[in-house]
């Protein structure tokens, strides 16, 4: 499914000075697999996550997604890819805070090229428990209902990778399980699921951990420990 | 379909910032109902002085021939060119094919009229009994000089209303003898009142009598002050001009080189002058309404801008779920051009009462041209997608990585 080989990323800082955010990174990804992502802040977590999600470009190395050489698309074809391929799921929510519910998960749809089909974004909604709350604007949800939301927008279009960075960061306990009940039913239904994390707990619903640092893999596990997955 | 559900996301967008899209429109209307009032004023002038002009030309069809070279004004026989003669018009009305009657004029301006103790020096027109006609002019009362009149060179006189009022007051002038330079004539009719000429003066105040009367009778003069051609086709003026110039040349024995030492006037000519929408009076109404316009432009322009500032996170979403920065541009764009287009309807709707009042103050009619309406809606979404295109590309340039980091 994903494809990298070598990839860096330098981002400029405003007085122009580079900041090496990734240095050579390789990962392999598996259709169906469940990854998270860890490290301490500013390990360069989220840029890999952005660069997975064809929301950013590398400045070096290349990726391959499905097969497709991604890395020297066009910004039409990147956008086509999000909108197709993938679901983002963020740690801040993003969704349109005077908007509905059911408006939200709506957008993708929109630069889908078909109609926006009201009835599937509310099936959207009721699969994460928020079919009546489809009518409240996003601003009057609480935090882990505006999750949930996101999380339907992020699968709307049916994307077969859900990219997650920090999900549950700014959710307490109880929100955070239900999000990750979710994730795991995403994961039952066969989506690749790559998911960004501070948390330890959180990690171990895992089956492979990747462990950044100062932008290198410094450790790509599987999780032997099967029962704790159970 | 992404389009019109793109244009959908517009439309929420511009109901979810509702205020400020007030602003917006409200910028766009001011600029349009200053483009329509002042558009209104402009043609309320200009059909105003089309008014004045059809009162000094008469009929639209009839081109004017004066003695002198380049005079200007009104001439009278005691300042003019004696170069244009009785035969001169009689010439005119038979050699030249795309005329249908000429008139004779010999007019001037010092003569003493009087009736009993009251005395007054009005224009004094000796004319050919055509000339009513030809200046669609219409006697209120009595009859105007006949054919027969000129003929027999009768003593009769037609007065203005400026002059019947000055000489008779309330009491009746038909019948009545008054003295012109101290010759009697008898009064047969009234003009109806005419009202201003172009340059504001009263076209009233006038005392007409049969041409030879005037000629052999009155003046002692030869030649006339006016030979007034009406044309078979009104379309047809400026070719007519210009075959009665050449007639007169060969007449008059003008070698060529050698000036004219007659002038005419060609209605069309005229009118096209006065009412050139180049004038300056147009260009300066019109200079103000486009800074209006542009007022409104600007207003669009920094108001978008402020709104792509705060939506930040917004595009950058609609980017992460798939939309490209032609999406993006696409749906600013279309914002912009709908809520200028409706700042547009609405200033139009505002400028009607505008232009109402106007009218009122000038005194006129309200001009409200559909069509001009039309238009300044249209400018109005042209100004919205000009000016919101700057703020439009801004947005299609945003980052998502860095906007979603916010
Ligand atoms: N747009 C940017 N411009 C400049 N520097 C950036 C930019 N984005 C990220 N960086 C830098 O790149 C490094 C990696 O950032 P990144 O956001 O990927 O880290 P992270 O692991 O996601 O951190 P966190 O856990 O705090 O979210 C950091 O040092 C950060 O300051
Ligand atoms: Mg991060």
């Amino acid at each position: 499914m994903i494809l990298v080989e070598n990839i860096s990323k330098i981002h400029r800082r405003n007085d122009g000075a580079p900041v090496h955010a990734l240095r050579n990174v390789s990962i392999s990804i598996s259709a169906g697999e469940f990854v998270t992502i860890r490290g301490a802040s500013g390990s360069g977590k989220s840029s890999l996550l952005n660069i997975l999600g064809c929301l950013d470009r590398p400045t070096g190395g290349s990726y391959r997604l499905a097969g497709e050489d991604v890395s020297s698309y066009s910004d039409r074809s990147l956008a086509r890819i999000r909108n197709q391929k993938i679901g983002f799921v963020f740690q801040a929510f993003q969704l349109l805070p005077r908007t509905t519910a059911v408006e939200n998960v709506e957008i993708p749809m929109v630069y889908s090229g078909s109609r926006v089909d009201r009835r599937r974004a509310l099936q959207a909604l009721e699969r994460v428990g928020l079919g009546a709350r489809a009518r409240h604007f996003a601003a009057e949800l609480s935090g882990g209902e505006q999750q949930r939301v996101a999380i339907a927008r992020a699968l709307i279009n049916d994307p077969a990778l859900v990219l997650a960075d920090e999900p549950t960061g700014n959710l307490d306990f109880a929100a955070s399980s239900e999000i990750m009940r979710i994730f795991k039913e995403l994961h039952a239904d066969g989506r690749t699921i790559v998911m960004v994390t501070h948390d330890e707990s959180i990690a171990a619903h895992a089956r492979r951990q990747i462990l950044l640092s100062d932008g290198a893999v410094i450790e790509d596990a599987a999780i032997c420990a099967e029962e704790r997955w159970q | 379909m992404k389009s019109i559900e793109q244009c959908k996301q517009g439309m929420r967008a511009i109901v979810r910032f509702r205020r400020r899209s007030v602003f917006m429109m409200a910028g766009i209307a001011i600029g349009v109902a200053t483009l329509s009032v002042l558009n209104s004023i402009g043609e309320n002038t200009r059909r105003d002085t089309v008014k004045r002009v059809k009162n000094m030309l008469g009929t639209f069809d009839t081109v004017m021939v004066r003695p002198g070279g380049k005079t200007r004004g009104m001439v009278s026989l005691s300042n003019v060119d004696p170069s244009l003669k009785f035969e001169d018009a009689a010439a005119i009305a038979r050699e030249i094919a795309g005329v249908k009657q000429v008139a004779r004029l010999q007019n001037a301006f010092d003569i003493d009229v009087s009736y009993r103790d009251q005395q007054i020096s009005p224009a004094v027109f000796g004319v050919s009994d055509n000339w009513l006609a030809l200046r669609g002019d219409e006697v209120e009362q009595g009859s105007f000089v006949s054919a027969e009149d000129d003929r027999r060179m009768m003593r009769v006189a037609v007065i203005g209303s400026d002059v019947r009022k000055s000489l008779f007051q309330q009491a009746s002038p038909i019948g009545k003898t008054i003295r012109i330079g101290g010759v009697p004539f008898e009064v047969k009719g009234v003009l109806a009142s005419r009202g201003a000429g172009p340059a504001g003066a009263s076209l009233d105040n006038i005392v007409i009598i049969p041409v030879s009367t005037a000629s052999r009778r009155l003046f002692n003069r030869d030649f006339l002050t006016m030979i007034i051609a009406q044309v078979k086709d009104p379309d047809d003026s400026t070719k007519v001009a210009a075959a009665i110039s050449r007639l007169l040349r060969e007449r008059h024995q003008l070698a060529p080189g050698m000036l004219d030492d007659f002038n005419i006037t060609d209605p069309q000519a005229v009118l096209a002058q006065l009412t050139n929408v180049n004038s300056t009076l147009t260009m300066i109404l019109r200079g103000v309404a486009f800074l209006g316009m542009f007022g409104g432009g600007v207003v669009i322009m920094a108001l978008m801008t402020l709104g792509v500032s705060e939506r930040r996170r917004e595009i950058g979403l609609r980017q992460s779920v798939g939309a490209n920065r032609g999406d993006i541009l696409f749906q600013f764009l279309f914002e912009a051009f709908v809520v200028a287009s409706s700042g547009g309807l609405f200033g139009a709707a505002v400028s009607w009462g505008g232009v109402e009042a106007v009218a009122a103050y000038q005194k006129l009619p309200a001009v409200f041209d559909q069509q001009a309406l039309l238009a300044s809606i249209a400018l109005a979404a042209i100004v919205g997608v000009v000016f919101g295109s700057y703020p439009a590309w801004k947005a299609s340039r945003v980052d998502p990585v860095a906007a979603l980091r916010s």
